[in-house]
Formats: structure tokens, sequence, C-alpha cells
């Protein structure tokens, strides 16, 4: 509907393939090789092994999936639980009141994550609350940093919900706490699970704040990949990622499937 | 709406025996509309003048599904042409495929003898307006009828009198310094066509121009149409709608498609009037089928042909040739029936079954007694006479021989 | 969690259910209601706020307890801080740039010339958003590294190796920025286009406009807004990115979360961190400001469009 003539699609096509190779597929598809390659030398590896696989899942490895998983898992829910909370709260606060929250919800996401890392070792490394040296410190900072999509993704759904549905609900006798659960809740359901794979999936990425706060035995697959790299261990590094990449994807599906279950019950 | 009022008496010419039309499709030629019409049509194309749109088994299929089927029509230069369907019909992509935004599986397309198949849109130099106008919002209104004028390279004082005088042609001239968010659905469809009439195209297709509009503006903007066409007596029009009274209102020739087929093509007034096929008749003024059989062997338009329905023979004018015996439709028009007393000499037996107050006529709705089940719907202009419903009726068929159509004309 | 229940009771309620408190009480339910944000909002602050408010507290305190601007003077005058704070600029603006440019590109491809397999690529685009970025920088290493797949290329071409030194380069961050960042621009594009009439495009293409002039006065200008949120989440973004230039680790290439890092974890020179972080914050918060700023500006007059 742009480009009519044959050749001209032809010719767009073909600049399209040549810059999203190097510029996407390349590097996913490296990543991939590195991971099984044995021998690196010339153009492409010239022995291939698992080895890095076993290892990437093994020992000092599997702790740090184990860790990250849990990391997320407990961020992603105390950032859902904060952001739903908010954004549901701030609807019927005073307008004031709630640009107040909207803006300070969103602030996190302009601030750069060594910086939110900075502030919790200040914050929290004395004084009544300290979480310096325990995976608290990581926990909460990947919470912090989480929050604000969130906390931004249940309020855009909210903003696509209906108030009416709450309005009638409400007008039939039911009470707050029903019309939250059974009406409210269940129709951001949606946005709820999409901000639950956004915050899962980058809390497994996060890197800037956690290596600036992380104790010795709370260590995310991130931070373990910076370190093996670091070493010159390139090759384990690029499993480790992908096993990374993997735990990230199981996370998400099973959100999916959980999402898929709930919906299910619904429609019967 | 009354159809029939929307066209001038003069350009209704009287039905002619069409001897050289073969039995089924009723296709006639651009040549013979041109003649047939007569009033505000220039003459037709002379041998040396190839047709302004020339289509030839145009087919467009989207892996099973087929969109188009084998479409051949011809518009001649400063003739209007209405495709008049169905959604789904296939009558848009004809539009398209004239147009250039969809490449054709099969057939070719020509503009004054050139094969434009193949060429993109923007080489072939037609205007199109559509549906929902369209417009660049980011642009001021003259900047949008401007716009194929830059396109084109032309000259920006020659722009601008352009500009000044495709406005004028739609009465917005006021209005060139507004966004088109700033106009009225009319106006902006309006801007439309002067934008599209601004690179003189002697090409205009028009996609159901008038859908988006509410009803007053829909008839305001139909009668500038009208107006339009008579300015430009060299422009070919295909003209785009599943609505009947904009095709009476402007084409000179309709083609009635369905199913990604033409049904039927000839000039407006005749296929009104004598519509060939079940389709056509009720698609075309909404006419009441009325199941009958054929007295005896008749011709196309033979003079003595008679049907009988129920009880009653009456004088038929038959679509094509018939047998005695074959079962046909009688094609009645609402407001060319008669309610009266039950009983009454020459009437068809009913029962009143429905009443729609219209404003200017009553939308009466009857059952006949026989063939039974058969709905008639009738528009008289006063309840004066009439029994209450659920009483028998008797239904008054008009003086003038009623159409004869095949049953179930479905190719 | 009865407390958020209270909050979904609507407040202007003129026929109350038998639940509902009793009249006058309007002015009083409405302050209630508010009540009920606090709670996040204070983790939100202790958590967050909080921290921040002692970083900058922090910056004005030297290690041996004096409080004054000496630790500003001291980490401002320095090379390594003027250094990082124009590579993180250049590099931010470069990237942001590149990312516009190619977003738009590949946005207008998927979007309006779409081959089989278009929706596959889009799906991909939407996956590389939830990846983390140094997974980018790790890639490139095996690409572009000295003993990389190019270089290596082009050794067996007999072409030498042309990329000696590029993975250690800015240019290399910023090319590293552009792939991982092209995604975010994509999106609001991809979002924006899907919007726009297929009939405008046909229409434009019917009075004679090539497709280069249909793409810059019909689509580009559709796509200011699109561009404009794209381009600012990006520029913000690639201000406070961390694990690409960490990940490269170019030893030239500091920028000013580098340097937050650097100080903070590895020489644990706590004020001198916390003053670099007041200026980076600043910088962010600056930009972010001006991106709220335009995106509802933007969002208004699109709306405008609209209606």
């Amino acid at each position: 509907m742009l480009v009519w003539s044959r050749s001209g699609r032809a010719f767009v096509w073909a600049l399209f393939a040549l810059v999203f190779t190097p510029v996407v597929l390349g590097p996913l598809a490296m990543l991939v090789i590195a991971a099984f390659a044995g021998d690196w030398n010339g153009v492409l590896p010239s022995t291939w092994t698992t080895e890095h696989f076993r290892d990437a899942t093994d020992g000092t490895n599997l702790d740090s999936v184990v860790v990250s998983i849990q990391t997320a898992l407990l961020a992603a829910g105390i950032a859902l639980v904060v952001g739903t909370w908010t954004a549901i709260a701030a609807r019927n606060a005073p307008r004031p009141v709630r640009r107040i929250a909207d803006a300070v919800l969103h602030l996190p996401v302009a601030v750069p994550s060594v910086v939110v890392g900075l502030g919790m070792l200040v914050a929290f490394s004395d004084g009544p609350l300290l979480l310096n040296g325990t995976k608290w410190i990581v926990i909460a900072a990947h919470a912090v940093l989480v929050v604000a999509f969130a906390y931004a993704t249940v309020s855009a759904g909210l903003d696509r919900t209906d108030q009416a549905f709450a309005d009638v609900a409400a007008s039939l006798g039911a009470s707050p706490l029903r019309v939250l659960f059974r009406v409210r809740l269940p129709m951001l359901l949606p946005s709820l699970s999409a901000a639950a794979s956004l915050a899962l999936a980058l809390s497994m990425g996060e890197v800037g704040a956690t290596i600036m706060v992380y104790p010795a035995d709370w260590r995310t697959l991130p931070v373990s990949v910076f370190t093996l790299t670091d070493r010159g261990k390139v090759l384990l590094g690029s499993a480790v990622t992908l096993t990374l990449l993997l735990a990230t994807l199981i996370l998400l599906t099973v959100v999916g499937l959980l999402r898929g279950k709930v919906e299910d019950r619904r429609s019967h | 709406m009354n159809a029939g009022a929307t066209k001038p008496a003069s350009a209704a010419a009287p039905p002619r025996p069409a001897a050289s039309v073969e039995d089924a499709p009723h296709i006639a030629g651009a040549a013979e509309t041109a003649a047939g019409t007569g009033a505000g049509v220039p003459a037709g194309p002379t041998p040396t003048t190839p047709p302004a749109i020339d289509i030839t088994g145009l087919t467009v299929r989207y892996g099973q599904v087929t969109a188009l089927e084998a479409f051949d029509l011809q518009v001649a230069r400063g003739e209007t042409v209405a495709l008049l369907g169905p959604s789904g019909s296939g009558k848009s992509t004809v539009l398209k495929a004239v147009a250039g935004f969809l490449r054709p599986t099969a057939g070719r397309v020509r503009l004054t003898g050139r094969d434009v198949t193949h060429e993109a849109p923007n080489k072939r130099g037609i205007g199109v307006v559509v549906q929902n106008y369209a417009l660049f919002p980011h642009m001021r209104v003259a900047d949008n009828v401007a716009f194929g004028l830059r396109a084109r390279r032309v000259p920006r004082a020659e722009t601008a009198r352009r500009v000044a005088e495709a406005l004028e042609m739609v009465g917005m001239a006021g209005y060139a310094r507004r966004y088109p968010r700033e106009l009225s659905g009319g106006q902006q469809q309006r801007v439309a066509i002067a934008r599209a009439l601004a690179i003189r195209p002697p090409v205009l297709l028009l996609d159901e121009p008038l859908s988006a509009l509410d009803a007053a503006l829909r008839a305001d903007l139909l009668g500038e149409l009208q107006r339009l066409r008579a300015d430009l007596p060299d422009v070919a029009i295909m003209y785009v709608t599943h609505d009947q009274t904009e095709a009476l209102a402007l084409a000179d020739r309709i083609a009635v498609m369905r199913d990604a087929r033409l049904v039927d093509l000839d000039a407006t007034d005749r296929l009104y009037r004598r519509p060939p096929s079940e389709f056509t008749a009720a698609f075309l003024g909404a006419a009441n089928l009325i199941p009958a059989q054929v007295v005896r062997d008749c011709a196309d338009g033979a003079g003595d042909a008679q049907a009988r329905v129920g009880a009653l023979t009456v004088p038929a004018d038959p679509a094509r040739a018939f047998r005695a015996g074959e079962t046909a439709m009688l094609v009645a028009r609402p407001h060319t029936l008669g309610i009266e007393a039950a009983g009454a000499d020459g009437t068809l037996p009913a029962t009143l079954t429905g009443s729609q107050w219209r404003g200017a006529t009553y939308r009466l709705t009857c059952l006949l007694d026989e063939p039974s089940g058969v709905e008639v719907r009738c528009d008289v202009a006063t309840m004066d006479g009439v029994p209450a419903l659920g009483q028998p009726v008797g239904i008054r068929l008009p003086a003038d021989p009623c159409v004869l159509v095949p049953t179930g004309t479905q190719r | 969690m009865t407390a958020t229940a209270t909050v979904a009771a609507p407040a202007p309620n003129p026929d109350p259910p038998s639940t509902a408190p009793k009249p006058g009480r309007p002015h009083a339910q409405k302050f209630v209601n508010s009540l009920w944000i606090l709670p996040p909002l204070l983790l939100v602050g202790g958590f967050f706020l909080y921290p921040l408010a002692l970083v900058v507290k922090q910056s004005f305190i030297a290690k041996d307890g004096t409080v004054g601007l000496g630790v500003w003077r001291e980490t401002v005058d320095s090379p390594q801080f003027t250094d990082a704070l124009w590579h993180t600029v250049k590099i931010a603006v470069l990237s942001t740039a590149g990312c516009l440019v190619l977003g738009f590109f590949l946005a207008v491809v998927l979007a309006f010339v779409p081959f089989p397999g278009a929706r596959l690529v889009s799906r991909l685009v939407d996956t590389i958003l939830a990846f983390p970025s140094f997974l980018i920088a790790l890639a490139f290493t095996f690409l572009y590294g000295t003993a990389g797949v190019v270089n290596a290329m082009a050794d067996e071409l007999g072409a030498g190796q042309p990329l000696v030194g590029f993975l250690y380069s800015p240019w290399c961050v910023i090319f590293a920025e552009v792939t991982f960042y092209t995604p975010f621009v994509m999106r609001p594009l991809l979002a924006a286009f899907a919007l726009v009439p297929r009939d405008r495009l046909q229409v434009a293409a019917s009075l004679g406009a090539g497709p280069w002039r249909v793409v810059t006065r019909i689509l580009l200008p559709e796509a200011v807004p699109a561009l404009a949120a794209g381009g600012s989440l990006t520029l913000l973004l690639t201000l406070n990115e961390f694990g690409i230039v960490l990940f490269i680790g170019a030893k030239d290439v500091t920028t000013l979360p580098m340097l937050v890092h650097a100080k903070g974890a590895v020489t644990f020179d706590y004020p001198g961190a916390c003053v670099v972080a007041v200026v980076e914050v600043a910088l962010s918060l600056a930009l972010y400001g001006l991106y709220r700023f335009v995106f509802s500006r933007t969002g208004a007059a699109r709306a405008g469009v609209v209606a």
C-alpha cells in the first residue's frame, strides 16, 4: 500500500534484511552459537559442546538461577501489590493527591539503576533498618526499580476499563470489598498479568542496582555473567545468559498459563 | 424514499424492446446507453476513441476466496456508471483494481486505451474519493487540495489558482485555512472531492462517498454531486454504492453486482423499469416479487403476454422469452399497488398484517391468500377505506403490465 | 485489604445501597478515601525517595565529616568527571538519533510494506524489549571483538582485521545501544501506524505521490507524537544505561553511571559517588520532566486530531 512496484518492494525488503540481520538477528544468533561453542577460532566454532550448558546449570551457577528466580518473584510480587494498590487508590483520591502519587510512582523510571543501588547502600547500611549484607537489599532495590512499570501498566488498564461496571455492581448492593475482588480486579486481569510479566522480565535482567548492593551469598544471574566474562570465560557466560533467558521464558509462560487458567474457569 | 421520483422525467426514455439483447444477462453496451438515456450525456464514444475505462476479464482472488470473477465493464468519457450491490459483492474490489490499489489475479484495466493493469496508482492520474474522506489531518484544507498538484510539481501560482478553483467548485472557498478536524463530515467530503478534482483527472472513482454522512447531509451532497456532474462533461465517473437512491440519482448506467459477479448492466431508467432479474428488481427499488404462471408462450417484451396469479389473469411484460406454464415473478413496486375492500373485482385476495406510518405514505404489509405465504408491501397515501389489521383486503395491481422476470435468478 | 476495598466504592453515590454510610458523609468519605493511598506511598517514599534524599545529603559530607561543597568541587573539577559527562551525553544523543532513524525505517516497512513473516518479526522485536541490555554487549564481543566473527571473516577474505579496537570505542557502545533500544522506538511507532487508515495512503498515491513523498509528507507528520514519545524515553534510558557499558568494559568509555559504580562499589568513595549520582539524577529528571511535558502536549494534540 506504500511501495507499489515489485522491484521497489524487493529493494525495500532487501534493505530491511540488510539492517535487521546484523542489528537484531546477528547478536541473538551469536549468543546461542557461543553457548554451544567448543573451540572458536574462525568465523564459526570448529567444535561444539554442551559442556558450558552443564556448567551453567550446576554448582554456583545453579545457585544463581535459584537466587534470580526468588528475587524476581518477590520483587515482582511486592511491586504488583504496591503498584495496583496505588493505581486503584489514586482513582478515588482528590486530584492533587492523585497527581503526586502518579509522579512519585513514575519517578523510578527516570533514576538510573546504579543510583537506586547507591541510595540503598547509603540509607540501609546502618540505622534502624540494616539491610546491607542481606538478600533483602537486593529485593528492595529490584522492587523499587520495577514498581513504576507495574503501576503504569495497571493504571493504563484502569483507564481502559469502564467505571460503570463498578458503579453497577455497587448499585446492585455489592459491598466495596466484593466490588474490588469480584469486579475490578478480575476485569484488570490482563493488565495485572502484563504488569507481572514485565516486572519479572525486568527483575531477571537487572544488573545496575544489583551489582552495587549484592551480598556474597545472593548473587543473581546477570552478576554471575558479568563475573564470568570479566574473568574471560565468555563462552560459559553466554551459556549462563541463555539459561537466564530460558528461566525468564519459563516464568513468563507460567504467568500466561495462570492467567489462561483463570480466564478458562470464568468462561465455563 | 420513492426512487422513481429522483430521476427527472425527461431522462426517462420509454422502455424499448431490445431486440439485439440475447437471453439471460441483460447487458447493454456503452454506446447504446448513451443514446438511450439522452439527457445531459455527451455522445457515446466513436470507434476511434477508446473508452475512458475499459475493464476486461478482471478477476481478483485471495487464496481460496474470490473477490471478483471475470468482470467486464466499459465507461465512456463523460459517462457515470454506478456499481450497485450489497456489501461483499465485489464492487469496491473493482474500484481498487482500477485505482491500482490491488493487483488483479487476471484481466486487464485500460484507461483511454492505455493498459495500466500493472501500473502504480501514483502513475495513473485517477481521482479517488473514499467513504471516510481520508483527508490528511495535519494539513490545512488548501494543502490537502494542493497535495496532488505539488506531487506533480505544478508551479506555485498555478497550484494556488487551481486549489481556489477546486474549492470554489465544491463551495468550500471560505475554508482554505481550516484543518480537516474543524470541518463537519459533509464539508470534509467536499474537500476530499475538491482534492481529487484539483489534479483534473479524466477518471473519477467514488467509493461510497456519502455512506459516512447522516441523512440530511447525504441528500445535500447528492445534489452537489449532480451539479458537479453537469460541470464536468468530460470526466468518466465510476460510483460505488450500496444505496439505490444515489445510483438512480447520479448514474447513466448501473452495474448491479452480487457475489463477486456482475449481475445486470443497463441504462438506469431501463434497469429500474424493466429489471431483467429477480435480484435486480428486489435490490433496485425494493420491488415486490409475486410468483405467477406464464399463460402462453411469449417472446421478450411481447405485448400480449399474460400471467396468472392465484385466480387472477393479468397482462405482463416479459423480461425474456417464457414458455406456457413456466413459473415466473411479477415485479410490482410498492407505490404502484392499491388496497381495496376484500373481494373487489380484479384484485388479489390477501390479509392485512401490518401498517407503518412513514410520514408521506403508509407502508402496508399483506399476506396473499394465494400463493399463500407471499408477503406484499404496498405504499398508500391515506388509511381512509383501508380495513383494520388482520382483516381481508384486495390488492389492486397497476394498470400498466408488470414486468415478468425468471425466478431465482442466481447467476 | 479492606482498606483498598473502601477506596473502590464510587464516591458520588446518590442512592447508596444498604451497606453505605449515612448521609452527610461525602467530605469525610472523600478524606478517608484518600488516606488509603498513604501506605503504598509511604513504602515508595521510604525505599526510594528517602535513600535519594540521603544521597543528596551525603554529597555534601566529606569522608572526614566536614560539611560543605568540598566534595563537589573536587569531583566536578576532575577530568574523569567531565569526560564521563561528555561521554554520557554524546552516547545518549547519538544512540537516540540512531534509534529514531532505524526504528522509523523498520516500523514503516513492517507496517506498510509487510512481507510474509512480518508479524513474526514484530513479535521478535517485542521480545527484545524484555531482554536484559547486557546481552547485546555480550553478543557484540563475539561479533566485533578482535577475535570476533567479523574480523575472522575479513581475515579469511584477505582483508586483514578491520575492526581492531572497535569493540572498545564509544562507537561500539553507541551501536550496541542502538541495537537494544530501537525496539523502544518501534513499539509506539507501530501502534501509531496501526491507526493510520490505509485509504489515506491509497488516496495519496492516487493523487500522484510516490512512496518517498507519502513517507515524508504523510507518515512522518503522523509519526511525530510517537517519535517524540519513543525518542525521549530512549534518550532517558540511554542516559541511564549501565549494563551495556559495563559488559563491553571499554576502558576509555566511562559514563556517569559507570563512575557512580566505580566510586560507590569499587573504591567505596560514597560522597564522590553521591555527587556524580546527583548530577546524573538531575540530568535524567530534567529530561524526564521534558518527556512528560512533551508527551502530554503531543498527546493532547493527537486527541485533537482524532476528535
